[in-house]
């Protein structure tokens, strides 16, 4: 089944290859387009060139919160400022610090995701961010209030 | 003054006395013991000083115009909860050394006293300062290891876990139709046991986190009802409770409990999933929120099928888990009570257990009611 999904980039950033191979997998099995980058640098790189429709983001990786930077340095990229961002982690099993703050000009992260990722909850947030106009990112598709 | 070298600091004394004699003396006397010595003559002097400088010992007098030696020890130990105090004092009391003592200071010094005396005391102060210091400094350490190791072992064990449940997941959800029965099943099977080991390490890092103060929030406050309120709305929606009923009760009026919400939300969900867990099929799991005197009382009842008598004593006992043919594939890390009496005995609080057999067990957690917010004007609440 193809959907309106098929033409929507997704880039993944995060070091473990195999998390990184089963979420691609299961993303293009949905037709997203799906890149990678193993760490924090080569991401943002690849970021400004492919300009994602999503990003998938780890925190931990060489450096303990390499992730925070990363998503730092995105908001302060014009062209990455407004991009929704999905930060995954297993550090975490409940919504971290960087809790999504609406009353912010610009959403520090849109959602927080624990791994291992619920492959179905995946999906359908992936189709709510990068399918809803910006204005609407910030209502989580399950309905329930974000905390 | 500009701020002097640490060498010279770490080796400094402050005598604080409305009696030019005894500063000279004292500086005379420490001086050639090769202390560097500061003097003042009043309190407000040698407290601004003291900011600046931060002396290991402090040398006070307690009867003093103005400012007395009470007081000083009062505002330095704000200042500085490290520095060492010795006071003088003249009239050789043992009521006022000991109260000097019971605000903070180390030793006293009654006057007249010779030099040996002085220079006795002002050694073990220094003694003393030097083992603080050092206590100080490898506490830090230490935890600064524990915080380092416990992150770390905790992502590198979850990592390799993640990646091969994240495998059978995505393998579930895409490729559902074309596994057989048996696969399927296995699969399953394999995703139930990772989670299993991820909910123990997760419990073991709570446990962690627990043993150095650093999870829960004893300045914190929450209201237990609506917690225990959340909590049974939750485990409704899950399959696993589905043959269980549950109701949670709060008292009108409950005041806060001490502690804060995360905290108290887990002990409060350990304590209902056992609950469940250990229930029968059509049986209840009742969660019940009072308060008595400065105490608020959480109950958490089932009627499940009980703890032997001689389970009881190791229930709070890190991987103790019963073993009986009811209980074997009951799933669970057998730490989920060790953590509760942990986040009840950091926030001060007890928590017992009642249960018979085959019939019910009732856990009953007493937390102290929170200390009323700062700042609030009783007279106001009162004069309504």
């Amino acid at each position: 089944m193809k959907t309106m999904s098929e033409s929507k980039a997704v880039l993944i950033i995060d070091d473990d290859s195999d998390f990184v191979r089963a979420i691609q997998t299961l993303l293009e099995s949905s037709g997203y387009k799906v890149r990678s980058a193993s760490n924090g640098r080569e991401g943002i790189q690849l970021a400004k060139n492919i300009q994602p429709d999503l990003v998938l983001l780890d925190v931990m990786m060489s450096e303990r919160t390499e992730g925070f930077f990363v998503l730092q340095e995105m908001r302060r990229i014009p062209a990455l400022s407004r991009t929704p961002v999905i930060v995954v982690s297993s550090i975490y099993s409940e919504e971290p610090v960087f809790r999504v703050d609406p009353k912010a000009g610009w959403l520090p992260a849109n959602l927080f995701l624990a791994k291992p990722v619920e492959p179905a909850r995946l999906l359908a947030e992936a189709m709510r961010l990068t399918g809803a106009s910006a204005a609407e990112a910030d209502k989580p598709a399950d309905g329930k209030k974000q905390p | 003054m500009a701020a002097m070298p640490t060498s010279d600091r770490e080796n400094t004394i402050f005598v604080i006395d409305d009696d030019a004699i005894i500063r000279l003396s004292c500086e005379q006397i420490l001086k050639k013991s090769g202390y560097k010595v500061e003097t003042f003559a009043n309190g407000h002097e040698g407290i601004e000083r003291l900011k600046e400088v931060r002396p290991p010992l402090l040398i006070v007098d307690i009867k003093m115009p103005e400012l007395d030696g009470f007081e000083v020890i009062k505002i330095v130990r704000r200042i500085d909860p490290d520095v060492v105090i010795v006071v003088i004092t003249g009239y050789a009391t043992i009521e006022t050394a000991v109260d000097a003592m019971k605000m903070g200071a180390y030793d006293f010094l009654p006057k007249p006293f010779t030099t040996n005396e002085l220079r006795m005391i002002i050694e073990r102060g220094f003694e003393r300062w030097r083992l603080a210091k050092e206590a100080h400094f490898l506490r830090q350490q230490k935890e600064e290891v524990e915080r380092k190791f416990v992150t770390l072992v905790s992502h590198q064990l979850k990592g390799p876990l993640v990646a091969v449940k994240q495998y059978l997941d995505v393998l579930l959800y895409t490729r559902n139709a074309e596994l057989s029965g048996e696969t399927l099943e296995w699969i399953s099977r394999s995703q139930a046991r990772i989670d299993e080991m991820l909910a123990l390490i997760q419990d073991w890092l709570l446990l962690a986190k627990l043993d150095r103060g650093a999870l829960c929030d004893r300045d914190a406050s929450a209201d237990i009802g609506k917690i225990a309120e959340a909590v049974i709305q939750e485990y409704r929606q899950l399959p696993s409770a589905a043959t269980v009923t549950l109701t949670a009760e709060a008292a009108p009026g409950l005041p806060q409990a001490r502690g804060d919400e995360v905290c108290l939300n887990m002990l409060v969900r350990n304590l209902v999933s056992n609950a469940v867990k250990y229930n029968k099929p059509g049986g209840t799991v009742k969660v019940g929120a009072d308060s008595d005197d400065q105490w608020i009382i959480l109950e958490v009842s089932d009627t499940g099928i009980g703890i032997p008598e001689d389970f009881r004593p190791h229930l709070f006992e890190e991987f103790y888990r019963s073993k009986t043919p009811e209980t074997q594939n009951i799933p669970g890390t057998g730490l989920g009570l060790v953590i509760c009496k942990k986040i009840v005995d950091e926030l001060g609080g007890t928590i017992d257990v009642e249960s018979k057999e085959g019939e019910y067990t009732i856990f009953a957690v007493r937390l102290p009611a929170a200390e009323p917010p700062k700042g609030v004007d009783y007279f106001d609440a009162v004069g309504e």
